[in-house]
């Protein structure tokens, strides 16, 4: 079940722990059962717009300041001097992983659904309920914030590296 | 280095590294164990056929909820010729409706939507807009049901969608309605036309559809 995996990726990603994920996923099911007749065009953005949906109430309810940041709210990231290649250099998996993490809900919620679930803008789009010209902001500036997290780790583990 | 090769250095490095967190195995069957309770006894399990391999390779943890649907409703009708072809025309619908391809031609203009289906069928199906009484022609398409094709209009009621399976009664066609899980179906022959309902729409408004359909065709 494919759309299983990719729904449970997604809260597992947003909740960041498996309990609250698979009782996110549950929910969405049971109300992908409820409202099929809700179902429009493919299958796959249809549920996950419902996962999200899930992911969203429980951020509200369990962790609001994670929403807190809107698109304009969320700081810029300064064009770095330092070409990324250090940092990706210095990458290592729990490095970005736990960096991915900590990313504003709505920067990360657009990164999984585009690197690792491969959609569409326009999926994307339908899935979080924003505008096209949004998602392809909000992965812009998710990815330069997350170079940015990834260099200042490595350089508070390594402050030699640059030099 | 240019910010767009950054940008894919670091999408690049996301698609190497992040985690990609798979279901739990047991997390599909907490799924259907959590569904509204089924008819106990019902043979759906063994009902589980090749149809079953299909939605699955389809992949939707929601194909597998509707077919828990679709099967409950199958197992529920008795082997009869008429179930037989309700059977299809219902596995038709929700194929149709959990799939892409509700609608072949989507359009609110009955004289473009019957030109096309004539033009791939061996008859020219009867196509109103029924908008004014608040069932909006939303287009056409071809399905299957009793192994040939058929002519199936889409209309569209608030949020329902409503299947209209219609092809030539040769042969005297009686009057048929089933319900069950939502769904509801309804055969019945006008004019020389055999139709077929069926909806998640509520038994009252669905006679009344079949009301205007036997009329006004």
């Amino acid at each position: 079940m494919p759309h299983l995996d990719a729904a449970y990726n997604l809260a597992r990603w947003m909740t960041r722990n498996e309990q609250d994920a698979r009782d996110v996923v549950q929910e969405a099911a049971l109300r992908a059962y409820r409202f099929l007749d809700g179902l429009r065009g493919e299958a796959r953005p249809w549920f996950l717009a419902l996962v999200r949906n899930a992911c969203l109430s429980w951020l509200k309810a369990n962790r609001p300041a994670e929403l807190a940041g809107s698109d304009a709210a969320a700081p810029e990231p300064a064009d770095p001097e330092t070409p990324e290649t250090l940092a990706l250099r210095a990458l290592d998996r729990r490095m970005l992983n736990e960096a991915l993490a900590a990313l504003p809900a709505h920067f990360r919620e657009a990164l999984i659904l585009r690197e690792l679930e491969d959609l569409a803008y326009k999926d994307i789009a339908r899935i979080t309920d924003a505008p096209i010209g949004t998602v392809m902001s909000r992965l812009a500036r998710g990815r330069r914030l997350l170079a940015e997290s990834l260099r200042a780790i490595s350089r508070a583990s390594a402050p030699k590296v640059h030099e | 280095m240019t910010r767009d090769e950054r940008e894919r250095g670091m999408s690049e490095a996301i698609r190497a590294n992040a985690d990609y967190h798979r279901a739990p195995s047991s997390l599909a069957s907490e799924i259907l164990a959590a569904l509204p309770a089924e008819e106990p006894g019902a043979p759906r399990r063994r009902r589980f056929g090749p149809a079953s391999r299909f939605w699955l390779a389809q992949g939707a943890a929601m194909a597998a909820v509707a077919l828990v649907t679709w099967a409950v409703t199958v197992a529920w009708l008795r082997p009869g010729e008429d179930e037989r072809h309700a059977q299809d025309v219902l596995a038709a619908h929700v194929r149709a409706t959990l799939g892409r391809h509700l609608i072949d031609v989507a359009s609110a203009d009955q004289h473009t939507v019957k030109p096309w289906l004539s033009a791939r069928l061996p008859y020219s199906p009867p196509v109103t807009d029924f908008s004014a009484e608040g069932y909006e022609l939303a287009g056409g398409r071809l399905d299957q049901a009793g192994g040939r094709p058929v002519a199936v209009l889409v209309y569209r009621r608030r949020l329902h969608v409503i299947d209209a399976y219609v092809w030539p009664a040769h042969e005297p066609v009686g009057r048929v309605e089933f319900s069950r899980d939502g769904f509801q179906l309804v055969r019945f022959a006008a004019n020389g036309w055999a139709w077929w309902l069926v909806s998640d729409l509520n038994r009252n408004e669905l006679d009344d559809f079949e009301r205007l359909v036997a009329q006004k065709n």
